[in-house]
């Protein structure tokens, strides 16, 4: 690591409490939000029923993920936005980027790892990615540092619960799964675990600098198509065989390519998660995707149905320790002499890239940046600079969709409607609330 | 020259990524996991 020297701080030493508080309490809803939509984003491949390569879904839920990644920043803020982060602080393509394959490889090893050991086994291994968050924020990004002990145990001890939880409800959602070839799949999933929260390092990196999620996840998302189609090419038995599998697909394009989409802004919540209250807090509160995606199954599609009642009883006893972990860390609030250690891992890494301390300073406390930097209260708003190129996005990314969705085959397969519209007017709630509170607060800055 | 300036910033960063030792974290790991996934496949 590289060495700080304490006399060489550049950013002004705090941000109001109140705004702090602010900016906490949008982190930790988006944390909730994240895990509500990034566990609905299960539910449209579970309409895929056709023979179609797991290399090849993933490949097609990355494409869904990329058009709406391009196309919703460009909605939010413009690309114009983009260019501007690019311009302070061009280093951080290069970590999108490489956050972006980390993902895609380890979304590749999911697959691998559930069809040797099973759901069962396989989810709770690579949900270690939380705690391996909580490490490489503190050893890397001075997270949970000078907090004190009753924060280091909510948190640490959150997440264990979480993970205590997500192994209860693995276990009695797919107890029934054979494991074939048990090493390499433990090897798969552990592998997963540990690029995932490793991932975390180049989000937290680029948001302690100043970067906007909003642009930060446009670079990501290159990465992230780039690895899975080379992937897809080399494992899927080269271009003539991804195509024939694409043309096998062409019926659930849409489904998966849906799936992506809501993939997307689930990530993008957790991304403010990770930039407001740190991965170390961000990451278990997204990781309650998996009760979100317990209920998709149970409530919409019938899974589970006529278990035995020791089951059950796993599933509400892993649902509370979820919930009761969750809850632990979204209450473990960040203390004044936490943040203070969060802003000198900020100026070594503004002083590092020669990023403008005005610009890392505004971002640090959600705003946009200002020409006066003696009056940090001057919120400036953000100038729409949205170009024909964005509309482009917008229309040629929407078409494709449409396109799509006319092609698609409607699911031959029972579904309990009031859920379904229960569950998604639930996470429109937090899609509301989060957008909301983002906008108030920080304006998208 | 635009396009020198160019070439020049862009070695730059190049050099303060690669030289950051946080970047060979989530290197190490992606080789590593690209390594594993050849293995089990």
């Amino acid at each position: 690591m590289e060495p700080f020297a304490p006399n060489t701080i550049m950013l002004p030493s705090t941000i109001e409490s109140v705004r702090l508080r602010k900016l906490q309490l949008v982190g930790v809803l988006c944390g909730f939000g994240a895990g509500a939509w990034l566990g609905a984003a299960e539910a449209p491949t579970k309409l895929v029923k056709l023979g179609v390569s797991p290399l090849v879904v993933s490949l097609l839920m990355v494409v869904g993920v990329f058009l709406a990644r391009w196309s919703l920043p460009a909605l939010i803020r413009g690309t114009g936005q983009m260019r501007a982060d690019i311009r302070q602080a061009p280093h951080l393509i290069v970590w999108g980027i490489l956050a972006g394959c980390l993902w895609a490889v380890a979304n590749t090893l999911t697959i691998f790892a559930i069809r040797d050991i099973g759901l069962s086994i396989a989810f709770p291994l690579w949900n270690i990615n939380s705690l391996l968050g909580i490490f490489w924020g503190y050893l890397l990004f001075n997270e949970l540092r000078d907090a004190g002990k009753l924060r280091w145990l909510t948190v640490l001890g959150g997440a264990l619960l979480m993970f205590t939880g997500a192994t209860l409800l693995a276990i009695a959602s797919s107890a029934q799964s054979p494991a074939e070839h048990p090493m390499r799949g433990i090897l798969a999933a552990l592998g997963a675990g540990v690029l995932w929260g490793t991932m975390y390092v180049p989000y937290r990196k680029a948001y302690l600098t100043g970067m906007n999620p909003l642009s930060f996840i446009a670079f990501f998302t290159i990465g992230e198509l780039g690895m899975m189609l080379t992937l897809a090419l080399i494992y899927g038995g080269g271009p003539d065989a991804l195509f024939h599998q694409l043309e096998l697909a062409k019926p659930v394009l849409f489904w998966l390519m849906l799936g992506g989409f809501v993939w997307v802004i689930g990530d993008l919540f957790q991304q403010y998660a990770a930039k407001y209250i740190g991965i170390s807090r961000g990451i278990p509160l997204s990781n309650t995707n998996q009760l979100w995606g317990l209920l998709w199954g149970i409530l919409v599609f019938g899974e589970l149905r006529g278990l035995s009642p020791s089951l059950y009883a796993q599933v509400i006893g892993g649902s509370l320790l979820m919930a009761a972990g969750a809850g632990a860390i979204a209450l473990s609030s960040v203390t004044g002499k936490e943040h203070a250690r969060w802003k000198q891992a900020a100026d070594r890494e503004g002083q590092r890239y020669k990023v403008d301390a005005n610009y890392v300073q505004a971002a640090f406390s959600g705003r946009a940046p200002i020409n006066d930097a003696s009056n940090p209260s001057s919120q400036r708003s953000p100038q729409s600079s949205r170009s024909w190129l964005d509309y482009l996005l917008v229309i040629a990314a929407t078409t494709i969709f449409i396109t799509l969705a006319l092609l698609a085959r409607a699911p031959s397969m029972a579904l309990n409607w009031p859920a379904l519209i229960e569950l998604t007017a639930a996470m429109l709630i937090f899609l509301l609330a989060c957008a909301v509170a983002l906008w108030r607060v920080t304006r998208f800055n | 020259m635009p396009d020198e300036h160019f070439a020049e910033k862009s070695v730059g960063v190049w050099t303060l990524v690669l030289t950051d030792v946080h970047f060979w974290v989530p290197a190490t790991v992606l080789l590593a996991g690209l390594a594993v996934l050849h293995w089990i496949r």
